[in-house]
């Protein structure tokens, strides 16, 4: 039986011109995700609202082909056997087979290519699956969509995520870190670690709800911010240490400016790290600009479309800047002070404990 | 002249050693060698090990956690997570533990009483990296005067530089031709003092790849460097303020440096103001790659072998013990295997004595030949039969034995093959051993009823090791031998004589 909401549906492919940017108006959640090695999408599961407008974008990292059929609940192998009966027409129908169990697809994204549709959420609570149907890998690539306002439960006992991926413990966690340390990567939790984009003296943190960020303990900042998976800290423990960590997800958040946090626009402060404090087993970042202590502390915004960071410069005399550049990929509001263009104005009262949120650009407020 | 420091020692053990009860009464062997069990999903790639005021060990582990291992439930606790490669560790109190990790020396504290640490206090970051798999940290060791020590490696030429460092940026030496390690941030090659006020006082400098630090009871600073570019072969070095150990590429943060790329500079000229190590280990005869030196301070719980220093071996399923004099105002010694397979594994990084007197063993790989793990050497009770000092003489060596020897044997000549060697100081990895000859030995005198022997030499010159093979001795009590290679590093005769070959390491 065909849902409601296909009534309603707005499903376009990346580059259709038609109506994209009406479609684009109504979208209330991005989600993003990309096809990598293993025959895995890194997003095992994701939830939704039901009726939300959804921009869903499927990014192929990987080095060979895949596409991303969202079907009814509980279709994902009736409709992965339907494309393995397409046989050679399979190609150039995407091996997305006629059935009226598909509800929506993204078609062949080719490697380094990144395509996305736009499509409204089924009104009924229900599990969706989403699968690649190419040969052979439908067995094995796929993951959930929730459509649900209730929490999900624990990974490792869903059944609508691969098992690699149920194995490693709760969703907003790192699967590929769980048998790496005897404890449980259950987030937050952080690495010290060597990271893309970031001096040597990085820390890679992992929140909950999807989100993860890196901060700079040379240069004292919080550099850029991910969604999806935490990391891949393999390569780097590999044999001697040499490799980067990989970041599992997207990077929606760079820092563009030289520093944001300063007393006088003209100059960056002068800082100082000086560790963290775990509450709740959240670091608090305690570091020093131009000499004045300032501790930072980072959570997850709940539906994890951004970040919440909870400032304290307890001796702050003079005012302060917070100061940011357009295309760093969030829009900012602020617990004190005043938003003037690109920069956030506190008094030295406003400085001794604010919060600044940033909310990814084009997440509905 | 020459201070016998190693015999009185040994005088005090004698009769003062108030032995405690065995843990292996029945036992054959002088050592007994445990594995401890480590958790499930740990990583046993051990960083650094230590022993709480408690007398629980603490461990750090390179993918980052530190944990406490209490030695009477055999239960590991986790005590902090997620740290960057850590390579030392020092408890300050049950609560507070200072850790080396690749960016910071940290403070860890638990400030609330659960058992894990809670804060992550920067003690210092005042050291530059450039992003390079091969600039570990390690230390830190504490000296009496609440002063730490901990040391910087150089860079690997193999290895990469990040786009972003840390520190101030010196491309002198960048792209390192020829291949060499190098040093493009502060301070690379360098020992660091930290004051108890805080104060960071770059020490001394021309490491290569220092992972071992030592503080003797009489306050001396001992550090291991590893054989390479510059380094012969893998020294000991006593080392003392502003002084310069041999590798150039940290000369470039001696303050005031003008003269660029120091590794151009004449070789004469690095090698006159190059500090020679107090006990080079022969590549691959003794020690492929020492790692951390420790002070045998357990009064004789771990055998007659107080006040000397024992050092971790990696290649080898080997410790190495060191017995050290002081020559008319120069220290040398000589170094000898002391445990030798017998159940220990390879990777032998880190060293501890607990409490009861026992060895802890922490074991790393990491990309190269070594294992993983923490292993316990015990001392059975049983006196080992050993060579418990060698001491240069006026025309030879000394050997003390730990038991009489069997008086025959010891006056047998062919039961001594000497010969001597040296490696050279160049940019070149590692050395030639060059000058090998066999040095006949022409005298013999047994003393002190077979715990002496006086060998005469047909020659006798500093600059040189003095490798000796012993053939088959046995003491009295017809037990072997139990190591039967020693090699001593000659940097001065009694007389003073100290001229050494040309670049001889």
């Amino acid at each position: 039986m065909r849902i409601a909401s296909l009534l309603f549906l707005l499903c376009f492919i990346g580059y259709s011109q038609l109506s994209f940017a009406q479609a684009e108006e109504v979208i209330e959640r991005e989600i993003e995700i990309k096809a990598i090695a293993g025959l895995k999408f890194d997003l095992a599961r994701f939830k939704v609202k039901p009726g939300e407008h959804i921009k869903l974008k499927l990014t192929n990292v990987d080095d060979m082909d895949h596409n991303l059929v969202i079907t009814q609940p509980g279709a994902r192998k009736e409709v992965v056997d339907a494309s393995h009966k397409l046989g050679e027409n399979g190609p150039k129908q995407n091996y997305v087979p006629p059935s009226d169990k598909v509800l929506w697809s993204i078609p062949i994204v080719t490697p380094g290519e990144t395509a996305y549709i736009i499509f409204q959420a089924p009104s009924k609570e229900n599990v969706y699956p989403y699968v690649c149907t190419l040969p052979g890998h439908g067995l094995v690539m796929y993951g959930a969509m929730y459509v649900t306002t209730k929490d999900l439960p624990p990974l490792e006992n869903d059944p609508h995520v691969p098992p690699a991926n149920a194995q490693g413990g709760d969703s907003k966690h790192n699967h590929v870190a769980a048998d790496l340390h005897p404890y449980k990567t259950t987030p937050p939790y952080l690495y010290r670690i060597f990271m893309p984009d970031a001096g040597p003296a990085a820390i890679a943190v992992n929140l909950p709800n999807q989100l993860s960020y890196c901060w700079d303990a040379g240069s004292c900042r919080l550099r850029y911010a991910w969604q999806g998976e935490f990391l891949d800290p393999k390569k780097y423990f590999d044999k001697k240490a040499e490799k980067n960590a990989t970041i599992l997800g997207t990077v929606f958040y760079r820092d563009k400016t030289t520093y944001p946090l300063k007393f006088t626009l003209d100059k960056d402060p002068a800082v100082d790290f000086k560790g963290y404090k775990l509450i709740d087993r959240y670091p608090e970042f305690h570091y020093t600009i131009d000499g004045k202590d300032v501790y930072e502390l980072i959570k997850p915004k709940e539906d994890g479309s951004g970040l919440i960071r909870s400032f304290k410069i307890p001796e702050a005399t003079q005012q302060l800047f917070f100061v940011f550049e357009n295309g760093d990929g969030v829009e900012y509001t602020t617990s004190k002070g005043k938003i003037v263009g690109h920069q956030i104005k506190l008094t030295p009262d406003d400085a001794h404990v604010f919060v600044i949120v940033m909310t990814k650009t084009g997440t509905q407020k | 002249m020459r201070k016998p420091a190693a015999l009185i020692v040994l005088a005090a053990i004698v009769f003062s050693c108030v032995k405690k009860k065995s843990e292996y009464p029945d036992a054959t062997v002088p050592y007994v060698v445990e594995t401890i069990n480590t958790p499930p999903n740990l990583s046993a790639e051990t960083g650094g090990i230590a022993f709480m005021p408690d007398g629980r060990l603490v461990a750090c582990f390179l993918r980052g956690e530190v944990m406490i291992y209490n030695p009477e439930t055999k239960e590991w606790k986790l005590f902090a997570e997620g740290l960057h490669e850590p390579l030392g560790v020092l408890p300050i109190s049950d609560a507070e533990i200072l850790v080396m990790q690749k960016p910071e020396l940290t403070r860890l504290r638990d400030t609330d009483g659960n058992g894990q640490a809670d804060v992550y206090e920067t003690v210092t970051d005042d050291f530059g990296m450039v992003g390079n798999y091969h600039e570990w940290t390690y230390g830190p060791v504490k000296d009496r005067d609440g002063n730490l020590f901990i040391s910087f490696n150089t860079a690997s030429e193999w290895g990469i530089m990040m786009d972003e460092v840390r520190g101030k940026l010196d491309t002198t030496l960048v792209p390192f031709k020829p291949k060499q390690k190098f040093s493009a941030v502060p301070y690379r090659g360098w020992i660091a003092k930290l004051t108890p006020s805080g104060e960071f006082i770059p020490y001394a400098y021309g490491f290569r790849s220092p992972s071992g630090l030592l503080i003797t009871p009489d306050n001396e600073l001992f550090v291991a460097d590893n054989q390479g570019d510059w380094v012969g072969t893998s020294p000991l070095f006593k080392v003392e303020q502003d002084k310069f150990y041999g590798h150039p590429a940290s000369m470039l943060w001696v303050p005031g440096w003008s003269k660029g790329d120091p590794s151009k500079l004449p070789v004469e000229d690095l090698n006159s103001d190059r500090q020679r190590a107090v006990v080079q280990f022969p590549y691959g005869i003794i020690a492929a790659s020492p790692t951390q030196p420790i002070y045998d301070n357990t009064d004789g719980a771990f055998g007659p072998f107080s006040g000397q220093i024992l050092i971790g071996e990696m290649n080898q399923e080997r410790i190495v013990r060191v017995m050290l004099e002081e020559v008319v105002g120069v220290w040398q010694g000589a170094c000898i295997p002391f445990i030798d397979k017998q159940g220990l594994r390879k990777g032998n990084n880190r060293l501890a004595f607990s409490p009861d007197g026992s060895l802890y063993v922490g074991q790393v790989q990491h990309g190269f030949v070594g294992d993983r793990g923490i292993q316990r050497i015990v001392f059975t009770g049983k006196d080992p039969v050993d060579i418990y000092s060698m001491n240069i003489t006026n025309d030879g060596f000394d050997l003390h034995f730990t038991q009489p020897m069997d008086e025959a044997a010891l006056r047998d000549t062919s039961n001594y093959h000497f010969r001597h060697y040296y490696y050279e100081y160049h940019l070149k990895y590692g050395s030639d051993q060059f000058e090998v000859r066999k040095v006949a030995v022409k005298d013999i005198e047994v003393r002190d009823g077979g715990k002496t022997v006086s060998l005469k030499l047909e020659t006798l010159k500093p600059g040189y090791i003095y490798e000796l093979t012993i053939g088959e001795l046995k003491s009295e009590s017809g037990d072997l031998l139990q190591n039967n290679l020693v090699c001593y590093t000659v940097n001065t005769l009694t007389s003073g004589q100290r001229s050494i070959p040309h670049l001889a390491y």
